[in-house]
């Protein structure tokens, strides 16, 4: 692996592998299709202890609390939506925690192919398995569930951002995965990760119940552009918040590449001085 | 040696293993410290908002909490090789201690200790001393309650780690179990009912890791010692059956994931 970014030239080179690592994930995913169904059951099974929770609040309705601004039909589907990001990401952090610690990542840096391209890539290719699938069980339990439907451009909006707000996912947990360079363990930073995502991303509740300060210090943080954005189409869905958390994604997608190159090449000067 | 003897020697080692690199150990206690005290600010931010849940207030979600936090910690302290259980079994691991006289499970449960199990379980008694006012009865009953709960957390891990015996994916979906069941184990018990209750005592036991023994806390009763004790034990007869099979299959040849 290089520990430079790749340069114009090689750049096409560069994607090319990444596809092939793209494809690679995705159907080896595909083919162990027993746990992408496994994976699917016991979404449903978070959404049933998660909505009880939550319909449980909504019931309460007690005057001069938050309880009265939920909406009607309880959050069942925007739970639905961010649990469907959230158990479609795939734990990056432990390949690269792994690979880090154990010193398998010596082989790959003598390749021509940069390692963390490909290794993004085939997670990438993991979670669009994961998130078809699990999207399917959502609908399924969304028919069943006999909830009220969103409207079709509201699922459009959740589609979009859904996919897009996944990936951020893959590059914040690669960021933690990086940790493996100065950490014997990743799972502190990753349990902080996740603290962020419930609190700042809207996985415990949606950031449009916070007030206004913390509501404004989420919105601009990545982990709403992970998870809280797409939830948000389900509550109030709208094209221009839509377009809004677009361009929040696209910002976070570069500015968390960028973190990832500088991490790695501090982390890979560490691991050729004989640090890590 | 004996079993008991072993694991002691073992766990001992993993410990010492963990406190060698100070820096390292300090920076993740003090993560892990800081990660609880996200989900305590969580729920305070919660409560503050919705005042109550099923009739549940801040107070008894914290008391909930430092339990569940002392049982999660305490587990990765001195059985802290449950954790990866399922990524040992995939990457062959269980080979060095096949041909070992020892019991595998005991050997794969002390074959780590986690660092930042420490900052769980400094949290969680702090979180107990300033939240359950208890008294000399009340210690022994939490002393209990963290015991059976720390049994039943294992066993409920060992299963889903012993997942990796049949499926190669299983590494990954069995955290994502266990992550979930510890999350749900710090929801107030109040919100399960129906098919919520079924799930939260069956498929993900988290009902029998946080729930079951801290209502033994909260309204100590011979009924309540039963359904944590019971639920705790039979738990571990899965965990047991579950791993003996896989392992089984394992001695035969069978590649994990195959």
């Amino acid at each position: 692996m290089r520990s430079s970014p790749p340069s114009g030239a090689n750049l096409l080179g560069t994607t090319r592998a990444a596809l092939a690592a793209y494809r690679v994930g995705l159907a080896s995913s595909l083919a162990a299709w027993p746990v992408l169904l496994g994976r699917a059951i016991f979404y449903g099974v978070c959404l049933t202890v998660l909505t009880a929770f939550w319909d449980k609040v909504g019931a309460a309705r007690l005057a001069g609390t938050l309880a009265t601004r939920l909406p009607p039909g309880g959050l069942g589907v925007y739970i639905g939506v961010t649990e469907w990001i959230t158990l479609s990401v795939t734990p990056i952090q432990l390949r690269l925690e792994d690979d880090i610690r154990s010193g398998a990542l010596e082989p790959h840096l003598l390749r021509p192919k940069p390692y963390l391209a490909q290794t993004i890539a085939t997670e990438a290719g993991n979670m669009t398995a994961r998130l078809g699938m699990i999207a399917l069980g959502a609908l399924l339990i969304l028919t069943v569930s006999g909830r009220v439907w969103p409207s079709p451009l509201a699922l459009a909006f959740v589609g979009v951002l859904g996919v897009i707000g996944g990936f951020i996912g893959i590059l914040l947990y690669c960021l933690v995965g990086l940790s493996a360079f100065w950490l014997r363990k990743v799972l502190p930073p990753l349990l902080i990760m996740q603290k962020l995502m419930f609190l700042l991303g809207g996985l415990f509740a949606p950031i449009s119940l916070y007030p206004p300060a913390l509501r404004a210090l989420a919105e601009a943080s990545p982990f709403a552009a992970h998870l809280g954005f797409a939830g948000l189409q389900i509550i109030a869905p709208s094209a221009s918040a839509f377009c809004f958390a677009l361009a929040l994604q696209a910002f976070w997608i570069l500015a968390l590449s960028g973190l990832i190159a500088l991490a790695w090449r501090a982390g890979l000067k560490r691991t050729l001085q004989g640090v890590v | 040696m004996g079993v008991a003897s072993t694991y002691v020697a073992q766990q001992r080692a993993a410990i010492r293993t963990s406190f060698a690199d100070r820096a390292n150990f300090g920076l993740q206690v003090g993560g892990m410290a800081v990660n609880n005290g996200f989900w305590l600010v969580l729920w305070w931010l919660f409560f503050a908002g919705f005042r109550q849940v099923g009739g549940w207030v801040l107070s008894d979600v914290a008391r909930l909490l430092g339990v569940v936090y002392v049982i999660f910690g305490a587990s990765g302290a001195f059985f802290g090789g449950y954790r990866d259980m399922a990524g040992a079994i995939l990457r062959g691991e269980l080979d060095a201690y096949l041909t070992q006289p020892k019991p595998v499970l005991s050997r794969m449960l002390a074959r780590d200790s986690i660092p930042s199990s420490w900052g769980d379980v400094g949290t969680g008694l702090i979180i107990l001393a300033f939240s359950a006012r208890l008294d000399l009865a009340g210690v022994g009953l939490v002393v209990a309650a963290i015991v059976i709960g720390m049994v039943a957390w294992l066993a409920t891990t060992i299963s889903f780690g012993s997942l990796a015996f049949w499926f190669a994916g299983a590494r990954s979906l069995s955290r994502d179990l266990a992550d979930f069941t510890l999350m749900i184990a710090t929801y107030p018990s109040s919100i399960y009912t129906g098919w919520a209750k079924i799930a939260a005592f069956t498929v993900l036991p988290a009902g029998f890791v946080g729930m079951a023994p801290v209502t033994l806390v909260r309204e100590p009763s011979p009924q309540a010692a039963a359904v944590a004790i019971g639920g705790a034990l039979g738990l571990s007869v899965v965990a047991t059956l579950l791993f003996s099979l896989g392992l089984s299959r394992y001695r035969k040849g069978a590649a994990p994931g195959s």
